[in-house]
């Protein structure tokens, strides 16, 4: 009987947790060092294996998004306008340059060598931080976008910007004098989080609607055909849909299939070209802020931490919790015939 | 097979609902999910009976019909479970059905039966290559679903026999009754897809057409998935851009102008009009989000659910809001003060890190 089999635990839980809400964490590319940056104001260095606390660097105001450079170094987005870098080792953060508005997002291309920003105050920036820190040496350029950014996402060459309206801009970093493409989302409602396919032929949209709408880059009418959107994180009682903002969306940098996370405290994990849900882990204690799965995907970082969907409220502790995923999980099954009729 | 008496069927099925499934687990499974539920408190019980008992004694109400059967199926005094209990002549009826030529099928209710390729296995078999997974589209059982273990059988191209018999596409106005289950059934489990036996026929295009009609062959796959409010989608992204200024009292037009509200927001003003409510619905944003109805098909509805958004403020985000907050506000002096505290915390971490402090 394809029972639900009694959940594994929601993974080991991280010591000394930010203490205010976490806005988003992300494992390195050659560790399991885990940033995760927070509404404390502090953005901190993990040792997700070793459950350790590595560094932890203050900033003026609400960190609301972190990136890895290297292993040595990261950048942070806060919401005191400023574009840091922190160099873990030397305990070490400086200022790379400023928005005018909180800055809600950032990347680092290692195919163009940049930290890339999006901000509230509309506007998209490319930083050089291999010169000195001072805006004047660091900023390559800004691009004005149609609302204020909300999320961002890269692969290779290309770089997706959703915005407040329900607004896409994709470009190709090669070429920022203007976007690429320019899109509304598929979604009716406002978007939450972008984040590009591993392989590069589009990306995943989540809105505050419950509901993901896969797409792709390819303009082309048999691309298009592709394109589809789902529900999810939704609850039904009584009657009515009770349906939650998708926060969060990581993909499997193996396998290609994907997670989210929404306020409704749940992990899905999907696949996207057989359209299904492979799993879902145990409802964790509050909203789904943020998910990375590590480098090698086998480790899967879930912030448990209220994103304030409803209002200032007691709320469980912000937490994150880091779980070993399992193949069954995470991997694509195959498309199953069943048997022709004798 | 050419035996013609009460033989072993390929598939059993759901007396309530006439749908098919492979084996007699699932069918039971799905019993239980549909037929057997309490709904009030959602206990599955084993038996209609059972559950209309349960009901009665725990929440004091009288259940007459089992949910989610087809009429004449809706006693809850008939015993059945799995393929067991099933009256003979009911049996023999449903069997009776499926010797006939399927495209005959004088019994269902649901004259979409035509649609598939009208049943010539012709079409079909040319329509569809084999390692499609359409494949599992077995012509002759035009009774309830047997629902393939991919719940999404959608072919990228337009299906070519589709626009056959367009006036079938009024049966396909028939209701997702259960339009909050994720659309993505968990592998393995057959999805208990509630769709009327309007869906066999259905399967190798759109598993849920919510009132969409069939031939729009172009929109295989995002058809189901996009709740149009409006009955129409021309295409993809055009009705929802239409759609969304008219539902939304207060459409784009209006983002902008909150936008330079928000500006001022996050510039520490605190709240235009926008503040907390601490009730569950959240702050009275002065947009009202559209009355989104879940449930595609505009006409021929069970039971509308309503729709709850847990974030219904289009003009700002989650953390926009948040930020407007008293304890997130910075003053200059604010960002002193942090300068000092950041001086202090490298001091304490890097004692932290040295081991001196024990924390």
């Amino acid at each position: 009987m394809t029972s639900a089999h009694p959940p594994p635990a929601p993974g080991r839980e991280l010591s000394n947790p930010p203490t205010d809400g976490i806005s988003n964490l992300r494992f390195s590319n050659h560790s399991d060092h885990l940033l995760v940056s927070s509404w404390d104001k502090t953005v901190r260095l993990y040792d997700a294996s070793a459950d350790s606390l590595r560094g932890e660097f203050m900033h003026g105001g609400p960190v609301l998004d972190c990136c890895f450079h290297d292993d040595s170094s990261g950048f942070s987005a806060s919401a005191d306008n400023t574009v840091r870098r922190i160099v873990f080792s030397h305990g070490k953060e400086d200022i790379l340059g400023r928005h005018d508005a909180p800055v809600r997002c950032i990347e680092y291309s290692y195919a163009a060598g940049q930290v890339i920003t999006g901000s509230w105050d509309k506007t998209l920036k490319c930083w050089d931080p291999r010169g000195t820190s001072g805006q004047e040496r660091t900023l390559v350029g800004t691009y004005p976008q149609p609302e204020r950014v909300y999320s961002l996402s890269l692969v290779g060459n290309r770089l997706v910007v959703a915005t407040a309206g329900r607004q896409v801009n994709v470009y190709d970093l090669r070429n920022m004098s203007q976007p690429e493409q320019q899109r509304e989302s598929s979604l009716k409602y406002q978007t939450r989080c972008v984040r590009c396919y591993p392989n590069g032929t589009g990306y995943a949209l989540s809105s505050v609607e419950g509901r993901v709408a896969m797409e792709f880059f390819d303009l082309s009418e048999a691309s298009q055909a592709k394109k589809y959107a789902f529900k999810c994180h939704r609850k039904s009682e009584a009657g009515r849909d009770i349906v939650y903002p998708v926060n969060a969306i990581a993909f499997h940098p193996v396998y290609g299939t994907f997670a989210t996370g929404g306020c409704d405290g749940f992990v899905n994990v999907w696949d996207g070209n057989n359209k299904k849900r492979l799993y879902q882990y145990s409802k964790y204690p509050t909203s789904i802020a943020a998910l990375s799965f590590s480098r090698d995907g086998r480790l899967l970082a879930v912030a448990s931490s209220y994103t304030f969907e409803e209002g200032e409220k007691p709320h469980e502790p912000d937490a994150i919790f880091v779980r070993s995923v399992n193949e069954i999980e995470v991997k694509p099954k195959p498309k199953v015939y069943p048997n022709p009729p004798a | 097979m050419g035996k013609k008496k009460k033989r072993v069927p390929s598939k059993v099925w759901c007396y309530y609902c006439d749908r098919e499934f492979d084996d007699e687990k699932i069918l039971v499974q799905h019993q239980k999910a549909k037929h057997f539920k309490c709904h009030v408190c959602h206990k599955k019980l084993s038996t209609a009976g059972g559950m209309a008992i349960h009901v009665l004694q725990v929440h004091k109400e009288s259940v007459t019909k089992v949910p989610n059967a087809k009429p004449g199926r809706e006693s809850t005094d008939i015993e059945i479970y799995g393929m067991q209990g099933i009256p003979p002549d009911v049996l023999a009826a449903h069997y009776g059905e499926e010797e006939e030529a399927p495209s005959k099928a004088a019994k269902l209710d649901i004259p979409s039966t035509q649609l598939v390729g009208g049943l010539m296995p012709g079409p079909l078999g040319v329509g569809y290559p084999p390692q499609s997974t359409l494949g599992a589209v077995q012509p002759m059982y035009n009774a309830a679903v047997p629902i393939p273990p991919v719940g999404w059988a959608v072919p990228p191209r337009p299906q070519p026999w589709l626009p056959q018999h367009p006036a079938a596409s009024v049966p396909l106005s028939a209701p997702m009754g259960y339009v909050q289950q994720p659309l993505f059934p968990v592998q393995g489990v057959r999805p208990p897809l509630a769709v009327p036996s309007t869906s066999p026929s259905l399967q190798p295009s759109q598993i849920a057409p919510p009132g969409l009609p069939v031939s729009t062959p172009t929109l295989p796959v995002s058809q189901p998935l996009f709740p149009v409010v409006n009955n129409s989608v021309p295409t993809q992204s055009s009705p929802f851009s239409a759609s969304l200024p008219t539902s939304v009292p207060e459409g784009k037009g209006s983002i902008e102008a909150h936008s330079s509200g928000s500006a001022s927001l996050t510039g520490g003003a605190g709240g235009n009009s926008h503040s907390y409510a601490s009730g569950p619905n959240t702050g009275g944003p002065s947009i009202g989000p559209p009355p989104v109805i879940a449930n595609k098909a505009p006409a021929i509805q069970p039971a509308v659910n309503e729709v709850y958004l847990v974030w219904d403020d289009e003009a700002m985000s989650m953390e926009e809001r948040r930020m407007s907050l008293a304890k997130y506000q910075m003053h200059d002096e604010n960002s002193q003060m942090s300068s000092i505290d950041a001086a202090i915390d490298r001091r304490i971490l890097e004692s932290r890190l040295a081991g001196r402090m024990a924390f």
